[in-house]
């Protein structure tokens, strides 16, 4: 019990804190209705211009809540953890908590996941409610909800491992920036959060499939806006997140051992 | 008694690049890669008993911190052999972690936007301290300082002060055995430089618990620690009673004055003024022959030696003479000390 009370002690601070900080909430809820604007009419264009009202089987609605939910979902994802350990490098910061009897890597996660809990209820929740009364029930509710939840916990897991070791390379590479806009337009295409998967050319879709960021995105918005699964897909979907936590934990967590060992002789 | 922390003959060398010079050297830079070694830490040995309080002095990169970074287990020597309480650090930084305390100044490791007591939650919790040493801790805490008025502030709204003063309560809430302190006084006013060192001292001996501290400011440890260390360009030159060299240096005393101005031509007066003072001592005190009188910009600043005279007679001349505006008593800076272990005399 006293293992699991350091880290729900770090989960209840990093609430409080998101709690602290509600005007950059507002101001990011602002940023995600513009966004949702562009990608309307954006999407509207394609649409119009395409002879059938349904493409790559889903149809104009499909697409928008699908994109909708996935922006709102991008609003809790995001806990800046490639800037938070970039910037604890550079600036030394880093040293607090090397000193600390906590793996830094469980410490960056629980200290983050408070602002995700925040961002749940101020963010996903009110988008979700809207686009379920807007669109006269098109989405499900019922057992999908359920392993909704636990794809978007997994999902959690999966996105905070890659963005741990997207930071650690910031060990190396000096800089922040570049190494965080690579890592979101990547993640951002590849895991169907900018773009629907469905929309890609079937081979570019293999490759995707072996990667671990569709798991990030793609899987729990298909789980919540695909009405035809059946049990076997959602042990699938499910089952394919549960092996990318692993695959990505096991790498992330090498690779900082190992980067740490680097700094421990080289200096930081 | 053994030994709390045992380092022997610890190396430390980095390697560091060399950049070449100029837009064409930076690019050249881009391709082929010189490094050069720096050696931070030179041979250095120190056994350091439980309930010491240590001052590791030096100045600006003399490898102090790296010394500390190295028994935090932060940071691996190149070579020698490293013990803090029977552990290996750079092997078992986590489990080392547990039974020490680190403060380093101009850093923080509490929530910035949270109240101080959050702060101190989570560190109950992550160090698994008992709930009554936790009490009782706080309590201690406002007892000795009056914390429980910080308590409920927000980190981001403290002054520094207050700031590092919650710091370094953190950095014993959990009774480490070593507590480690990099630079804590740094930027601080003397009055809450001297709430941190009663602080610390008290702290010190009620929990019995190893502080080393590094700093600049040798009021520091004039006021804490008995034993000192100091290190120049990675080596020891330094390692015994404070009181040691205080033979050497509690004699000389310098003392600044600024007298009130009866004249516009100030800097004419106060060469005026010098002139007047070293006559006006050469003549009350005869026996006090290095006794010096020099002019600095608005002050004029008498050199003592409390040998030959006593610095309060000397202010006591000088003010039945003159309308003493502002008067300043210098400390004696590490440069100072290290200039004069260099130029022998103390060793």
């Amino acid at each position: 019990m006293t293992r699991v009370k350091k880290y729900l002690s770090l989960v209840r601070g990093s609430i409080l804190e998101g709690l602290v900080f509600r005007t950059s909430l507002i101001v990011s809820i602002i940023g995600n209705l513009l966004y949702l604007i562009i990608i309307y009419f954006l999407w509207k264009a394609i649409f119009d211009s395409s002879p059938t009202d349904v493409v790559n089987g889903m149809t104009f609605y499909d697409t928008m809540i699908y994109l909708v939910l996935a922006s709102a979902m991008f609003q809790f994802m995001d806990t800046f953890v490639v800037w938070a350990i970039g910037r604890d490098y550079q600036s030394g910061q880093i040293v607090e908590y090397l000193v600390k009897p906590m793996d830094y890597q469980a410490y960056i996660f629980f200290a983050g996941i408070g602002n995700s809990i925040v961002a749940f209820f101020i963010t996903f929740l009110p988008t979700f409610i809207i686009i379920y009364f807007v669109t006269h029930g098109s989405i499900v509710l019922g057992m999908n909800l359920v392993f909704f939840a636990i794809s978007l916990i997994c999902s959690i897991v999966v996105n905070f491992c890659v963005d741990f070791f997207v930071g650690t390379i910031c060990l190396y590479t000096q800089s922040i920036w570049g190494v965080n806009i690579m890592k979101e337009i990547v993640v951002g295409l590849l895991s169907g959060a900018t773009v629907p998967l469905a929309f890609f050319p079937e081979k570019f879709r293999m490759v995707v499939d072996f990667l671990p960021f569709q798991a990030i995105y793609h899987s729990p918005l298909r789980i919540l806006t695909d009405q035809k699964m059946t049990g076997a897909d959602y042990a699938d979907v499910l089952g394919m997140q549960l092996l990318w936590i692993v695959v990505t934990l096991l790498i992330s967590k090498l690779f900082w051992k190992k980067s740490v060992r680097k700094m421990m002789v080289n200096g930081g | 008694m053994e030994p709390i922390i045992q380092m022997s003959h610890i190396d430390k060398t980095f390697k560091v690049l060399k950049r070449r010079e100029g837009i064409k050297g930076s690019i050249l830079d881009l391709f082929s890669r010189e490094h050069t070694l720096l050696q931070a830490v030179n041979d250095v040995s120190l056994d350091i008993m439980p309930g010491e309080m240590v001052g590791y002095l030096g100045p600006n990169g003399a490898g102090k911190s790296t010394t500390i970074k190295m028994m935090t287990g932060v940071l691996e020597p190149t070579k020698g052999d490293i013990l803090v309480n029977g552990r290996v650090p750079y092997e078992n930084r986590t489990k080392n972690a547990q039974d020490i305390g680190v403060v380093f100044g101009q850093r923080t490791q509490l929530w910035w936007a949270l109240p101080v007591i959050e702060s101190f939650k989570i560190l109950k919790d992550i160090y698994r301290i008992p709930d009554r040493v936790y009490k009782d801790n706080l309590e201690y805490y406002d007892e000795l300082v009056g914390a429980g008025q910080l308590y409920h502030k927000a980190v981001r709204e403290m002054s520094l002060g207050q700031r590092t003063l919650c710091d370094i309560l953190a950095a014993f809430l959990h009774n480490p055995k070593v507590v480690f302190m990099d630079e804590p006084t740094i930027g601080l006013d003397v009055s809450m430089k001297s709430k941190i060192r009663t602080l610390v001292s008290n702290l010190n001996q009620s929990k019995g618990t190893t502080v080393i501290l590094t700093t600049h400011d040798m009021g520091d440890v004039d006021a804490l620690c008995k034993r000192i260390v100091i290190i120049d360009k990675g080596t020891v030159i330094y390692d015994n009673e404070i009181e040691h060299l205080r033979k050497y240096f509690g004699a000389y005393r310098t003392v600044k004055f600024k007298f009130k101005a009866n004249r516009k031509d100030t800097k004419g007066m106060v060469a005026h003024e010098a002139d007047e003072i070293r006559a006006l001592l050469a003549y009350k005190f005869p026996e006090a022959e290095t006794l010096q009188v020099t002019q600095e910009e608005q002050w004029v600043q008498l050199l003592i030696n409390e040998e030959e005279a006593r610095m309060m007679d000397v202010i006591h001349s000088v003010m039945e003479q003159k309308e003493i505006v502002d008067m300043n008593l210098q400390e004696i800076s590490t440069e100072k000390v290290i200039q004069k272990i260099y130029e022998g005399g103390v060793l």
